[in-house]
């Protein structure tokens, strides 16, 4: 599905502060499968997360996806494919405060050019799916924490992607909420779609629907895990 | 020089203009020069961010300078009354020798930065920045017309001098005097007719053959581009006189005012538009083969294609309606 | 097609919302914008609002003015050289004027005397314009008492008032009988203020005024297009010179749009990183900033320009009377003939608008190109 070849990033290329953040890296990523990254933070899981959903370019090295190359393509190019590939979920859900929550889970999808009405419906089913048909109209923050979450879920399949990406989903959440998160994410591997999870909660990567767990530390890659 | 509020709106708006569009060709210099599509560093990265900074820039720029260019006239036409023999702008513009050329140079600059804007339009289609070079090359020739026009506005109106006596477009637009107006003028009319009619007619059709089979591209932007001189030349000669139901008065400028309800404006914006447009077809037929715009080029020179089809028959049909209708028969 | 239209559709939907989640911020922004477009257009439709007024009056003001200089200064002209003028070839008719100026130490103004033409006046009679009564207390049937030229008093039987609506003009105006302009002031039969000229080719105007120069040496002759010019270079310079000293309150508006484009607080930066982040462009973002400041704009120039218009013909230019006007004390309450032209909308649009948008396309774009990925490393 995603193939990563010699993957490198640096930031502050040619300062005294340079960093590199991932180096020469080689991962290949399998579809319909559920992916864990796990390390310590600063390992570079998110860099490489980010890089893996195309929402950063890599410094040096290759990106093919779904057999296409795709390392230099102009933003706008990008955007569109990571807005029809990937749907994302991060830490802090990262709602749009201020506005309601059946706004927030149509934003992505704004860009798309789809009729107001259209898209509205596809939110509102999303919401049904996630039982918050009765908080359509709320602001979000007036959520609670189970409810935002799937609130950001919900946000994230409105472009019906392929790929779910999540970054650290579990690290704000109780036990009872982050048991809860893996069940979705068990129903969506069911669905047959690919996700990609960065953590180190060990509720996420030692759930039984992950299929593999890659390593990282310091940039590198120390376990790719069994495919 | 009159301290004036609209002299004042156009020395601001050019000054405007100038320094974006200065500092959006610096950019552009630096985009010439390190540009590498395969490079992911952070410099590549940065001029990627900077080419949406000056398309936006353009865009505004260009749509500036268009409303300049009828400030500009207008402008010329509220002063008239303060030089002697002026009538319209056409006497205000001849006060001294930078004022014709400054209303060129209006045109040409916007012509272009219209231009530019269609080869970024073609170039964000295409997945590699196929006309990036192209492009910026461009912007470097534009900048400095910009400046020049600029200069000579500012000296057009430093060297506003009411003393001077000048001539208006009765004068000016009148077969016994000499220059290229009254050539025009002098050359008869049937001519003109067969001219512009004829120019118009091939234009349209290989508009047509263009848009049907793609062929002739070249020929319909060069025609579009000779029909464009011979429209403003047939609106000099033979057409104007009909607005103005008047056998003599060949005022290009007349036009715009408020007794002709402004229809100068909006014959102007379609002959303007669709010169843009057709030209634009021409300026994209030596990159039909780029892999990158094979697929969506064609469609994007069709869509210019029609505009510039629509407008110059619009053109045509106000001013063919107004030569049968006008009170004014000859 | 209709996908962008619906994609610019979707855009200003949620721009909308952000602007109205911003109210604070964006009523400041619009406040000042308006107050901009305000002043600018107040001091344009001012000026373009009195140089109409000056050509209307004009239009019936005499074609040639000849008036005898001496010293440089204006003095009374002697009745013999209308005969002189009269003999000039093309010369239609000439007529004497009688007018000048009195103070008045109790209206503490100065008032326009004027002998109007076939206008059946008595020896003792006048007819005085709205302020003049409003400034007295004086109505019709009253009498005003004014002071001849050599201390005497005079009393003058008030015929009736002058309408208000020409009261730019007629505000400090009396009219009287030519016996008792002459009494007043003490103007002998044989002099007259001025000499009024009307010629037959009107494109000849300008050549008889050379003519009368010529046989005048001690005259100048002013033509009515010379009149106009001068008015309208006059209203011109002034409105340049209010839009210069405005200048500075543009150039402080354009800092603080700047200052507020630039300065994104963080919930903003976060924002547009989070849209950045679930698949919105660089482009998006632009389109967003667009209609942004295009509502802004909008809604501020519109808002500045009725709110000017309001100003300038409904509520008598309160602002700036005393800047702009000019013309003597007794000026109160008249009210401009509304106009409005699609010129001085384009003007104030280059002067508000634009530097606006310029000022603001660089933090647009800064904000825009904010790294999707920002706001997953914090």
């Amino acid at each position: 599905m995603i193939e990563l070849q010699n993957i490198r990033k640096v930031f502050n290329e040619g300062l005294s502060s340079e960093y590199i953040a991932l180096h020469d890296l080689t991962l290949a990523i399998a579809a319909h499968q559920v992916t864990v990254l796990k390390g310590p933070s600063g390992s570079g899981k998110t860099t490489l997360l980010s890089i893996l959903g195309c929402m950063a370019r890599p410094t040096a090295g290759r990106i093919v996806l779904a057999g296409r190359e795709i390392t230099s393509l102009p933003e706008r190019f990008l955007t569109d494919i990571r807005r029809q590939t990937f749907g994302f979920i991060f830490q802090h859900y990262n709602l749009l405060k201020g506005i309601s929550v059946i706004e927030n889970v149509m934003l992505p999808a704004y860009p798309q050019g789809e009729p107001f009405s259209l898209l509205k419906k596809q939110a509102a089913d999303l919401l049904k799916l996630f039982n918050l048909t009765h908080k359509a109209a709320a602001k979000v923050e007036w959520l609670s924490g189970g409810e935002a979450q799937r609130t950001a879920i919900a946000r994230a399949l409105v472009n019906q992607p392929e790929v779910i990406i999540a970054d650290e989903p579990t690290a704000h959440l109780d036990t009872r909420l982050s048991r809860e998160f893996m069940d979705i994410m068990r129903d969506f591997k069911a669905q047959g779609k690919t996700i990609l999870i960065a953590s180190h909660d060990p509720i996420v990567h030692e759930s039984e629907v992950v299929d593999r767990v890659v390593q990282m530390r310091d940039g590198r890659i120390i376990d790719a895990g069994v495919i | 020089m009159f301290f004036n509020p609209g002299i004042i709106a156009l020395f601001i708006s050019s000054l405007l203009i100038s320094g974006m569009v200065l500092y959006a060709s610096f950019y552009g210099a630096l985009i010439l020069r390190y540009w590498d599509i395969k490079s992911g560093s952070e410099t590549q990265l940065n001029l990627e961010r900077r080419t949406y900074l000056i398309s936006t820039i353009i865009s505004y720029a260009c749509v500036f300078q268009l409303c300049s260019f009828f400030l500009f006239i207008y402008t010329a036409d509220t002063l008239h009354p303060f030089f002697t023999g002026a009538m319209c702008a056409v006497g205000s513009l001849n006060v001294n020798k930078w004022g014709f050329p400054t209303v060129i140079l209006k045109t040409i600059t916007f012509l272009l930065a219209g231009l530019w804007l269609i080869i970024n339009f073609t170039d964000n289609r295409g997945f590699d920045y196929p006309l990036i070079k192209v492009k910026y090359l461009l912007l470097l020739i534009i900048t400095p017309l910009i400046l020049a026009e600029t200069i000579m506005q500012s000296n057009y109106f430093l060297g506003l001098n009411p003393e001077v006596i000048t001539s208006c477009c009765g004068s000016l637009f009148t077969a016994d005097t000499k220059g290229v107006a009254s050539e025009i003028i002098s050359l008869p009319r049937s001519v003109m007719e067969i001219a512009f009619y004829g120019t118009m007619m091939g234009a349209l059709v290989l508009g047509a053959v263009f848009y049907r089979t793609g062929k002739m591209g070249y020929g319909f932007s060069a025609a579009i581009s000779v029909t464009f001189l011979i429209s403003i030349a047939s609106f000099i000669s033979f057409i104007s006189i009909y607005f103005y139901e008047l056998p003599t008065h060949h005022c290009p400028f007349c036009i715009l005012q408020k007794e002709y309800g402004y229809i100068g404006y909006f014959l102007y914006l379609l002959l303007l538009a669709g010169g843009l447009t057709g030209m634009g077809v021409g300026l994209l037929m030596p990159f039909r083969q780029m892999p990158s715009l094979k697929e969506t080029l064609p469609a994007i020179q069709k869509h210019l294609t029609l505009i510039s089809v629509i407008c110059y028959l619009s053109f045509t049909a106000i001013a063919t309606f107004q030569i049968i209708f006008s009170n004014l028969k000859m | 097609m209709i996908k962008s239209i619906e994609k610019q559709r979707n855009i200003i939907d949620f721009t909308l919302s952000s602007l109205w989640r911003r109210k604070g911020k964006n009523l400041a922004l619009l406040v000042v914008y308006t107050l901009v477009v305000f002043s600018l257009g107040s001091v344009m439709f001012f000026t373009q609002a009195l140089k109409n007024e000056a050509a209307i009056i004009l239009r019936g003001a005499p074609e040639i003015i000849v008036q005898k200089l001496v010293a440089g200064r204006h003095e009374l002209i002697p009745m013999a050289s209308a005969q002189t003028i009269r003999a000039i070839r093309g010369v239609e008719a000439v007529k004497d004027r009688l007018w000048g100026y009195y103070y008045d130490p109790i209206g503490r103004a100065n008032y326009t005397l004027m002998v109007p033409e076939g206008m059946d006046l008595k020896e003792n009679e006048i007819i005085v314009g709205a302020g003049i009564s409003r400034v007295r207390q004086v109505f019709r049937g009253n009498a005003l008492l004014l002071r001849t030229y050599d201390g005497r008093p005079i009393s003058l039987f008030i015929k009736g008032i002058l309408s208000p609506e020409s009261e730019l003009l007629s505000s400090d105006l009396i009219l009287i009988s030519a016996t008792g302009f002459r009494r007043l002031f003490g103007v002998s039969g044989d002099d007259a203020t001025d000499l009024t000229v009307t010629v037959l080719n009107k494109k000849e105007i300008s050549t008889i005024a050379a003519k009368i120069v010529d046989k005048l040496p001690d005259a100048r002759a002013i033509t009515r297009d010379e009149i106009l010019r001068t008015y309208d270079a006059v209203f011109d310079w002034r409105a340049g010179i209010m839009i210069a000293i405005l200048a500075g309150a543009v150039l402080a508006f354009l800092i603080f749009a700047w200052d507020k484009a630039a300065g994104l607080s963080g919930e903003e930066r976060r924002e547009i990183g989070i849209l950045k982040a679930i698949g919105w462009e660089t482009a998006d973002i632009l389109q967003m900033k667009f209609w942004e400041g295009t509502i802004v704009s909008l809604s501020s120039f519109f808002l500045g320009v009725i709110l000017a218009y309001f100003h300038i013909f409904y509520a008598s230019a309160t602002l700036f009377e005393p800047v702009l006007k000019g013309w003597s004390i007794l000026y109160p309450e008249f009210r401009l003939t509304p106009f409005i032209s699609g010129y001085q909308i384009a003007i104030l649009f280059f002067f508000t608008v634009i530097p606006y948008t310029v000022a603001t396309i660089i933090p647009a774009w800064r904000a825009a190109t904010i790294d999707p990925d920002v706001i997953m490393r914090t």
